[in-house]
C-alpha cells in the first residue's frame, strides 16, 4: 500500500504499523520546547536574583542550571516520560527505536547530542535536507542513534456492533468492499451531514435508492454484516 | 463468524489486556507472552475476516502496548555506568590508540608548534591576538591577584558553574562536529591548541607570571584536556565511519559505531565537568602555594595517564 505507514513485522507473525512524522511538525514540536524552555530559564533566572540577590554565586547556580536544562531536559524526557518532551506531547509525536520500542539513554543522549551537527552550517539546514532524503524522516541524529519521530499511536475508541435492522446484501462483495462500507457507516457521524448524503447517493448501484433513504439502507448492510 | 460473536468471544481477553496495560507498576505478570500472542491472533484474525476497522484499530493500538510492555522492559544490568567508565571506557580508547594519537597531535603538536614559535619570536603573538586581550591574559595571572585566572573579583561558584557550562558544552559540540568526515572536531582541536600555544609561551616570558600560569593550569588541564580530546575521538570514530563505512551500510556501521563509542562520549563529560571543579575552587585559589598546585598537578597527570594505560585489564568482554 502507498502510505507513509511503516509496518514492522513481529516475531509473532503481526504487522504493527507506524506513522513517521515530517519535518514541519516537528520543528514545531521544537519551537515549543525552545519557547517553554526559554520561558522556564527567564523564570529560574528572576527566582534566583530574588533569592539571593546580585551575587555570584546565584550567577554561578544559574549557570549551571542553564547547563543541566539545556542539555538534560530532552534526554530526561524522552527517557522518563515515554520518548515524549513537552512539545512531542503536544503535537502528538513521540520518539521510539528503530524497532518501535522506547528509546534509552544511549539512544537519546546521541540523537540530542547531535541535534548540533543538525544545526549546522546554520537554521537546522543539514537536518531538514538529510529528512528530505530519508523515507522515514530521519536526520542525523536519528540516523546515528537508531531511532525515529513518529506520530503517538492513538486509540478510537472501540463501538458496539451496529444496532437496528439487518438487511442481507443485494449481491456478494469483496472483503475490501465490505470494510469500505462499514468504515464508512462508523464514520458517518463525524462526517457533515450534506457529505454523507453525497456517499450515499454514490452507493445507488449498491442500494437502489438515493439520500436519506439510501444511508439508512447502508446501515441496515452493515448491521447485517457485523451481526 | 460475524463480529459480533467474535467480539463477544474476546471481550475477556481484551479487558485483561486493557487493565494489564493501565497498570504502570512493572508487573509480574507470568501470563504476558501467552496474552500477547492470543491477543496477537485476535488481531490476525480480525484483520483478516475484514472486521470493522475501528475494531482492527482498536486491537493494533492494543497489540502495540503490548508489543512496547512485553519487549521494551529495560533488561536490569547492574553497575552500567560503573562497569562503563571503569573498564569500557580505558579500553574503548586504547582500541582508538591510532585517533587519539592524531587529537595528541593536533591539540599538543599545534600547541608546541606555535608556542615555540612565539617563545622566540614573540611578535608572532601579535598574529593570533591582538595586544589588549594579551595584556588581559597577563593581568589575569599577575602574583598580586587573589582570585588567578579570572577578570575581575568573580565568584568560585560563579565561574564553576560557567565552566560547566562553557567546556562540557564545548565537549559536545566537538563530538557532534566530528560527524562531517571529522573535520570540524579536528578543527576545533586545532583551534583550541593554538589559542593554548600562544598564551602559554606569552605567559611563559615572565618568570613570576610563568609560575601563576602553570601553577593555575596544571591541575584542571589533565581532566580538561584529556576530555576535549577524548570528545574528539568519539567525534572523529564517528565521522570515519561515515567516510568508510568498512562491510556494513552507512547507516548501520554509524550506528554500531557510535555505540561503541558512547562510553568514551560519557566519560570525556564527566572528566571535563570534573575539571570544572577544580578550576574553579582549587586552582584559582592563590592560598594554596604554587609547590603544592604542581605536586598535585602532577599526580592528577600521572592518574590519568596510569588510568588510561592499566585500567580494565584483564577483564572479560561484557
Amino acid at each position: 500500500m502507498l502510505d507513509g505507514r511503516l509496518a514492522l513485522l513481529t516475531p509473532e507473525g503481526i504487522r504493527l504499523s507506524l506513522t513517521p512524522a515530517g519535518p514541519v511538525r516537528r520543528a514545531f514540536a521544537w519551537t515549543i520546547d525552545f519557547v517553554l524552555w526559554l520561558i522556564a530559564v527567564i523564570v529560574i533566572a528572576i527566582a534566583i536574583r530574588f533569592a539571593m540577590g546580585d551575587s555570584n554565586l546565584g550567577e554561578g547556580l544559574f549557570l549551571v542550571v542553564l547547563f543541566l536544562s539545556y542539555w538534560g531536559y530532552p534526554i530526561l524526557c524522552e527517557v522518563y516520560a515515554g520518548g515524549k518532551t513537552l512539545g512531542k506531547r503536544w503535537m502528538g509525536l513521540e520518539v521510539v527505536r528503530e524497532d518501535g520500542l522506547p528509546v534509552g539513554w544511549r539512544e537519546s543522549s546521541l540523537r540530542n547530542l547531535l541535534l548540533v551537527a543538525d544545526f549546522l552550517p546554520m537554521m537546522y539546514a543539514t537536518g531538514l535536507l538529510c529528512m528530505l532524503f530519508d523515507h522515514r524522516f530521519r536526520r542525523l541524529g536519528d540516523l546515528v542513534a537508531g531511532t525515529l519521530v513518529i506520530y503517538s499511536p492513538k486509540t478510537r475508541a472501540r463501538k458496539a456492533a451496529q444496532s437496528g435492522e439487518a438487511h442481507p446484501l443485494p449481491f456478494p462483495l469483496t472483503p475490501e468492499q465490505q470494510r469500505a462500507l462499514i468504515d464508512l457507516v462508523e464514520r458517518a457521524e463525524h462526517l457533515p451531514p450534506s457529505r454523507c448524503l453525497e456517499l450515499a447517493d454514490l452507493a445507488e448501484p449498491l442500494t437502489g435508492l438515493r439520500g436519506e433513504a439510501s444511508l439508512a439502507r447502508l446501515r441496515a448492510y452493515v448491521a447485517g454484516l457485523t451481526r | 463468524m460475524k463480529q459480533a460473536l467474535f467480539e463477544a468471544q474476546h471481550e475477556a481477553l481484551w479487558q485483561r489486556v486493557a487493565t494489564l496495560l493501565a497498570d504502570k507498576q512493572p508487573s509480574n505478570e507470568t501470563q504476558l507472552p501467552a496474552l500477547y500472542r492470543q491477543l496477537c491472533q485476535s488481531m490476525a484474525l480480525a484483520r483478516q475476516r475484514g472486521y470493522s476497522p475501528l475494531l482492527t484499530e482498536h486491537l493494533h493500538g492494543l497489540v502495540l502496548a503490548m508489543h512496547r510492555k512485553l519487549y521494551g522492559t529495560p533488561l536490569e544490568r547492574p553497575m552500567t555506568l560503573r562497569r562503563w567508565l571503569g573498564v569500557e571506557f580505558p579500553r574503548r580508547v586504547r582500541q582508538e590508540w591510532r585517533l587519539v594519537l592524531l587529537v595528541c597531535l593536533a591539540f599538543w603538536g599545534v600547541a608546541a608548534a606555535v608556542g615555540l614559535l612565539v617563545w622566540f619570536q614573540p611578535h608572532w603573538a601579535y598574529s593570533w591576538m591582538d595586544w589588549q586581550e594579551l595584556t588581559r591574559y597577563e593581568s589575569m595571572y599577575s602574583p598580586s591577584k587573589e582570585h588567578i585566572g579570572r577578570d575581575g573579583s568573580d565568584d568560585d561558584v560563579m565561574m564553576f558553574g560557567f565552566y560547566i557550562w562553557n567546556n562540557v558544552s564545548i565537549c559536545f559540540r566537538t563530538f557532534a562536529g566530528g560527524l562531517f568526515g571529522g573535520i570540524p572536531a579536528l578543527f576545533s582541536l586545532v583551534f583550541n591548541g593554538m589559542h593554548f600555544g600562544v598564551i602559554a609561551a606569552w605567559l611563559s616570558r615572565d618568570p613570576a607570571v610563568a609560575e601563576v600560569f602553570w601553577s593555575f593550569v596544571i591541575t584542571h588541564a589533565s581532566f580538561e584536556i584529556t576530555g576535549l580530546l577524548l570528545s574528539g575521538v568519539a567525534g572523529l570514530r564517528l565521522g570515519l565511519t561515515l567516510i568508510r563505512p568498512g562491510r556494513l551500510s552507512r547507516r548501520h556501521a554509524l550506528i554500531s559505531a557510535s555505540r561503541h563509542i558512547f562510553p568514551v562520549l560519557v566519560g570525556a563529560a564527566l572528566l571535563t565537568a570534573l575539571a570544572a571543579f577544580f578550576e574553579g575552587f582549587w586552582s584559582a585559589s592563590s592560598l594554596i602555594p604554587p609547590t603544592t598546585k604542581f605536586i598535585v598537578g602532577g599526580i592528577c597527570w600521572a592518574l590519568v595517564i596510569g588510568f588510561f594505560v592499566f585500567a580494565g585489564r584483564g577483564q572479560h568482554e561484557a
